[in-house]
This record gives structure tokens, sequence and C-alpha cells, in this order.
């Protein structure tokens, strides 16, 4: 017989039933993170870094305030943003038919998960009043069959940021600032110099790069599909145009082959650091320098245009969608239009604070627009040139699918980096598109 | 030697011997067969479906692989794939026995160098990207910084479609050499002394020896770096943890390899049973070059020839 245990000592048994409850805790762990809500709950996926003012001061106080009035609660998970993005998590999830009840969705995605049937109609959940609030562009790249799918969290429109250290250093002022193509390869190639790019554009292939590319198309009247959404309009001299812009800027010599950390959405290390002299990037720069670097001097400008070209930029932003496929689609919905889309003041309140005073983008509701004024959240002179000079002149972040934006990212690759006669691949691209239309049975693109 | 002989040298294993080889050998062997050879069935099955990555599910036949025939994408990531392999597998074999010669013997500081050589491969790939992005940066990066001097410090390591590839394979031979150095040094510490005694006494120089005593007696050795080494360029993390994380298989698509290549058609693009199906050919072309290293070894048994 074995003797009795000391109190405190380890027995076999005691390690063994130790285990079994670990094993057992792990395994409620799992559970617990699936992502469908079970019970009372709804799972909430997000990219918010916790520990940020966006996290602490806006997602969270919605979270516990929807779940102290609501039977159903919200649980949220953070997923890092590459990961997010780029990564399987979520499209993973959703494979397994255990993706989130609510999460959060950009427009290069949103045909795809209709398509698929994966998105909860939010309109019965929407009044006329709060549709009617919206910027109708923003709406618009949401909303199919005048269904409403998903609800923008904000607009972010592309400008060109430059440094005015480096500015003076290569004696140029502000009279020198570009507004032509012409104008920005003369003033990229003067800012060039042995430790410094004179612009910065996104380098990387992805979603990100083709948003960035999409104006410079436009401004000459470009389009990747015609109206009839079913012929493909690519291989035209505004697409031909902008595809040899963005190669002239790497032949020359004034633009980096490739950006420093996390490439265009990234001032800190390119604009901030002498890098790059000119970046062009998104309004969110503004929140971030004025957190990262409030000292730095730096200026904003609308992205140049091309002879007889109009004046324009692209906004883009996330929208927060519902599953259809999840356990509870109501809640799900109930969940978004709390959140972004009541006539509630508080509702109107929280977006002022995501948009104005947390972050530092454009707010998608008039209401929450006019607030922000009152408050004077727009003071600030490179907010009031986005509001007044850039804003006016964005389009929404196209829904292109996928087969489309491959197309687009492949000729623009090829063109940018690797010296791909300009007609040849926008004349490629324009056949893909052409057979992807010719057999395309999904959502309306535009 | 007899196989009676041989039979009265090894001692007959107890019956409790044999079950725990056995019970050793069925944990690996259960390990192997829901993470190696179901995956692999499976994604040959899964390709014969289209699946939407959203529960459509749809028999598809052999369309998916028929589609692989015209898919001119796919075939410029094999391309990609074979270069890289073939830069990657002989550099890195070459490297790591070089480097094994000369940490073989003792001498002061051995153990750190031995050490700050193996080092690398301890770092997660997605670190060690991340410190090449930087090493590498254009015009301001250390590298650029360094090779100023001879004339190549407007280079673009990164970004120009010709040099990409060719410097990731760099990046995973410096991330490898480390490891298969460790192999290449156990391999040389088996071969006897007196083969070299005895070589020397017959008057063989070093690379005699070297090439008398030394690379016969490191086949098996080496044929081991070689499969492990081939297989982690075609299908394992080195062809796509760096891509994913340096190049996003670009610039202009000159580092997407396969593997990357079916990552974007399944988690991007929603093409799980077109992705499958590519799987499914990279586990053929696998099965293929392994088998066909294994049948001119005559299964890897170097010291019966």
């Amino acid at each position: 017989m074995n003797p009795p245990p000391a109190p405190g000592s380890v027995t076999r048994r005691g390690v063994l039933r130790t285990a079994a409850w670990g094993m057992g805790a792990a395994g409620l762990g799992s559970l617990a993170s699936c992502a469908s809500g079970s019970g009372d709950d709804i799972a909430f996926w997000h990219f918010i870094v916790p520990g940020t003012p966006n996290y602490d001061k806006w997602l969270l106080p919605l979270i516990k305030d929807f779940n102290a009035r609501h039977k159903v609660k919200v649980r949220e998970r953070y997923i890092p943003f590459g990961d997010y993005a780029n990564g399987p998590t979520l499209q993973t999830a959703f494979s397994a038919g255990d993706g989130p009840d609510v999460f959060m969705l950009s427009p290069g995605d949103f045909v795809r998960y209709y398509n698929a049937n994966a998105l909860a109609d939010l309109t019965p959940h929407l009044s006329d009043a709060v549709r009617a609030d919206y910027e109708p562009a923003a709406l618009a790249s949401r909303t199919f069959n005048d269904r409403v799918y998903g609800l923008p969290m904000e607009a972010e429109p592309l400008a060109l940021f430059y440094s005015h250290k480096a500015f003076e250093a290569a004696n140029l002022s502000e009279g020198d600032l570009p507004k032509t193509w012409d104008e920005l390869l003369d003033v990229a190639q003067k800012l060039t110099g042995a430790d410094r790019f004179g612009l910065g554009l996104e380098t990387s292939p992805g979603y990100y790069q083709n948003f960035t590319w999409y104006p410079f198309m436009w401004m000459g009247g470009g389009s990747p599909i015609a109206s009839d959404q079913i012929h493909s309009t690519f291989d035209s001299k505004a697409a031909t145009a902008a595809l040899r812009l963005w190669q002239q800027t790497i032949d020359l010599g004034v633009a980096p082959t490739k950006l420093r950390g996390g490439g265009g959405t990234d001032t800190r290390s390119n604009l901030l650091t002498g890098f790059c002299a000119m970046q062009q990037t998104g309004i969110w720069a503004v929140g971030e320098m004025k957190l990262n670097a409030p000292k730095f001097e730096y200026g904003v400008l609308p992205l140049p245009t091309p002879p007889g070209g109009k004046q324009l930029t692209v906004a883009g932003g996330w929208a927060l969608a519902a599953n259809a496929k999840g356990s509870k689609p109501d809640a799900a919905a109930q969940f978004i239009t709390y959140a972004l889309g009541s006539e509630d003041p508080a509702c109107v309140k929280r977006g002022r604070l995501w948009n104005t005073v947390i972050k530092k983008n454009l707010p998608v509701r008039k209401s929450v627009r006019d607030l922000a004024r009152r408050k004077g959240d727009f003071d600030d002179p490179i907010y009031q040139q986005f509001l007044k000079d850039i804003a006016p002149t964005a389009k929404g972040e196209p829904r292109y699918p996928v087969e489309i934006y491959r197309a687009i990212s492949d000729a623009l690759q090829a063109c940018q980096l690797d010296g791909a006669n300009v007609k040849d691949a926008a004349a490629d691209a324009s056949e893909q598109i052409a057979t992807f239309l010719s057999d395309y049975k999904g959502g309306s693109i535009l | 030697m007899s196989r009676t002989s041989l039979t009265r040298l090894v001692p007959r294993s107890r019956p409790g011997e044999s079950r725990a080889a056995f019970g050793f050998v069925a944990l690996d062997g259960l390990g192997l067969i829901v993470f190696v050879a179901l995956p692999a069935i499976l994604a040959l099955v899964i390709g014969l479906f289209n699946v939407d990555g959203f529960g459509k599910i749809e028999f598809a036949g052999l369309h998916n692989f028929q589609l692989m025939a015209g898919d001119k994408l796919l075939w410029k990531s094999l391309g990609i794939t074979t270069a890289f392999t073939a830069m990657f597998v002989p550099t890195a074999f070459v490297v790591s026995l070089c480097l094994a010669l000369l940490v073989r013997k003792p001498f002061p500081g051995v153990g750190l160098v031995r050490t700050a050589l193996f080092l690398p491969n301890v770092i997660s790939l997605v670190v060690i990207a991340v410190m090449w992005q930087f090493l590498l940066t254009d015009k301001v990066g250390v590298v650029p910084e360094m090779l100023g001097g001879v004339g190549l410090g407007d280079v673009s390591w990164l970004g120009d479609p010709a040099l990409a590839l060719p410097t990731l394979a760099f990046v995973c031979v410096w991330f490898l050499m480390g490891y298969q150095m460790l192999i290449f040094l156990a391999g040389l510490q088996d071969i006897p002394g007196e083969l070299y005694d005895a070589a020397t006494v017959d008057g063989a120089n070093a690379w005699q020896r070297f090439w008398g005593v030394t690379w016969p007696s490191l086949r098996p050795t080496s044929f081991f770096v070689l499969i492990t080494s081939l297989v982690n360029a075609l299908a394992g993390s080195l062809g796509f943890d760096l891509v994913m994380v340096l190049t996003k298989g670009g610039p202009a698509n000159s580092t997407s390899t396969v593997v990357f290549y079916a990552y974007q058609q399944a988690f991007l693009y929603g093409r799980f049973g077109y992705a499958a199906a590519i799987c499914g050919l990279m586990v053929a072309i696998s099965i293929v070059i392994t088998g066909a290293l294994f049948a001119l070894t005559r299964g890897g048994r170097f010291d019966e020839s």
C-alpha cells in the first residue's frame, strides 16, 4: 500500500486530475473562441487594436452600453490587421460555417460575400431618416437592389502628403506644389536625393495598391467596366496613361520599388523618416501624425491631374456587416444599427467620437458631420483642407470582384515594376476582365 | 558478414520492448496520418469540387484540374518554384557542408561559432522576414549602404523582379544553413577517424581525403539534407512565410511560388476547390521527385553499394 500523500505533495492521481481539468478547460476555452455566438451571445470580429483610444474609448464603451440594454450580449475578438485583411482567419471561419455574427468588411470583398449570401439585409433595421442621413455614395457601395447590406463606419479619402522639411531642403516652396502629372514627376525628381525618394506610391500587390491607383485611372475618364456591366473598357487611353505614370515614377528613380514598413498606409516609416518627401496616403495619417509626431510639419494636396483630366480621389473605409448564416442575424443587425445607424443622439455622438475625435476621417452621416463641425473638430487646417478641397472630389471605393481586381493588379505590377508595355498590359487585363464579365451572374458591380 | 553472424551479434528484443517500440512509432505514425496523409488525400478529393468558402459545395469532376492547364499564372508560379528550388537547394547544401567542415574540429570558441551559425534557425520566419526587410530597404538599408562602395547602392533587392527571387533564396539559405550544418556535423562525426588515418598514411592530400573518405561516408546524410530541403523549397514554409511577409508575391508576380498562389486562390479569392487541386498537383510533384530520388539511391541504402 502506498503511504498517504503528505499535505501539499504531488501525487500521480493529482497530476492526472489536474491534467484532466486542464484539458477540459482548454476544450471549453476553444469552445468559447468559436466565432458564431452561442446562447445569448453574438460574436464581433474586428481589427481595432486593444489598448488604443479606438478600442478603449469607442469599442469597449459601445459594447458595454449595448450589453447593458439588450438581452443578447456582444463578445468582441481582436484579429491583427494583416491577418484580418489578408490572412485566413475570417475566411476559414466562414468556410467552417462558424463565421462571426458581426464583422468588418471592406468594399473590395463586398461582392464576394454578397454573392455567397453571407450578408444579412440590414434594411428592416434602418429608418428612412437614417438612410437619408447617410452620404449617398458611402451607402451606395454597400447596397444591392436598394437593400443595405453593410453600414459604413467612415470615409477615408486619399491625398498627397508632403514634408515641409524635404521641400525646404530642395529649395522648393508651396508655389511648387504639383498640380499636374508632369509637375508631379518634375517636383519628385527635384526632391529625390541620395537618401530620399521624391514620391512614395504603394508597390506591394494587393487590394490596397489597386485602391490607390484607381483615381489616376478615373481622372482621365477610365473605368475597367462599361456601365452595362457586360463589356470591359480597361483597354483605354485613361488606363494606359495612369499605368504609364506609375511606371515613370520607377523608371525615373523618383519613387522606391518598395516602401518601408507597412507600405503605403505607413507614414511613420516613409514620410516621417524622410525616406519619401511626398507620399500618397489617406486621411487616417492626419490622426496618426498628431498622435505619433505632433511636431512634424507637413501639408496635403489633392492628387495631381493629367492633361485635360478631372481632379478626383478615392475614399475607402470599412463597414460593419452581419452574417446571414450566423445563429442570430437579426441580433447582429440590431447591434450594427445600434452602433452606427440609429437616430438616437447617443449614436450620433458615438459617430463623432469615432470619426473626428479619436480618429481623423470623414463622417459618412450628415448629422455626425454637423455635430463635429459645431464642436470645432474640423478646425485643424489640414483637416479643413480635406473637408473642403479633397472630400468633394472623392469617389467611393469600387467593389470590383476579385477577378477584375487581379487582372488590374497584374497589369499595374507588370508596368510599375517590370517595365511591361503599358498598352499590351492594358489589353491583356481588358481581355481577362471581358472573359470574366461574359460569365458573371452575381450582384451589381457598379 | 553473414546473416547468421549478424543475428548472433544483435540481441533478440524482449516482447515488452517490441510493444514499446510499436507505441513510439504508432504516435508518430498517427501524427503523419492525421496531419500529412489525410490532408493530402482530402486536398485531392476537395479538388474535385467547387467550394466557395461559404458552405456551397458542388461536384466539379476534373474541371479544377483542367483549369490548371490554361492558367498562365499557375504555370508562371511553377516556373518560379522550380527556379527557387534550383537556387536554394544546391546553395544551401554547399554552404552548410562547407560550414560543417569549417567548424568540425575543435578550436577556441567553436561552440560559440556553431551557436551563432545555428541562431537564425531558432527565430520565427516572420521575424526573419521583417529583419531582412529593414536590412534591404532601398537606398538607406544596411545592405545598400554597405554595397554603395562597389556601386550597388541603388540596387533594389526586393523591388526588382529580376533580383527578388534570388534575394529570397539567399535569405532562405541564411536561415537554414545552421540547421543543415548541424546535420552534416553529426554525419561528419560518425566517420571513423581510422579512415582518415589510413588515407593520410597512403599520402592522400586534403582534397583527396574529402573526395575519397568524407564525401562517400556522408552520402546518407547528404541524401537526407537534399530531400528535406527539396520538400521545404517545393511546398514548405520557406516557399510561403518569407514570400507572404517580404514580397506578397511581387514585384510583378516574380516571387509568387505555387504554395503562395494556392493560398491566394483559397483565402483571398474563395476558390477552395481550385486551390486544393493545385495542392494536389504539388503533392504529386513532390511524390514523383522524392520517389525518383529514392529509386535512384535504392531507398537511400548507400551502405550496401
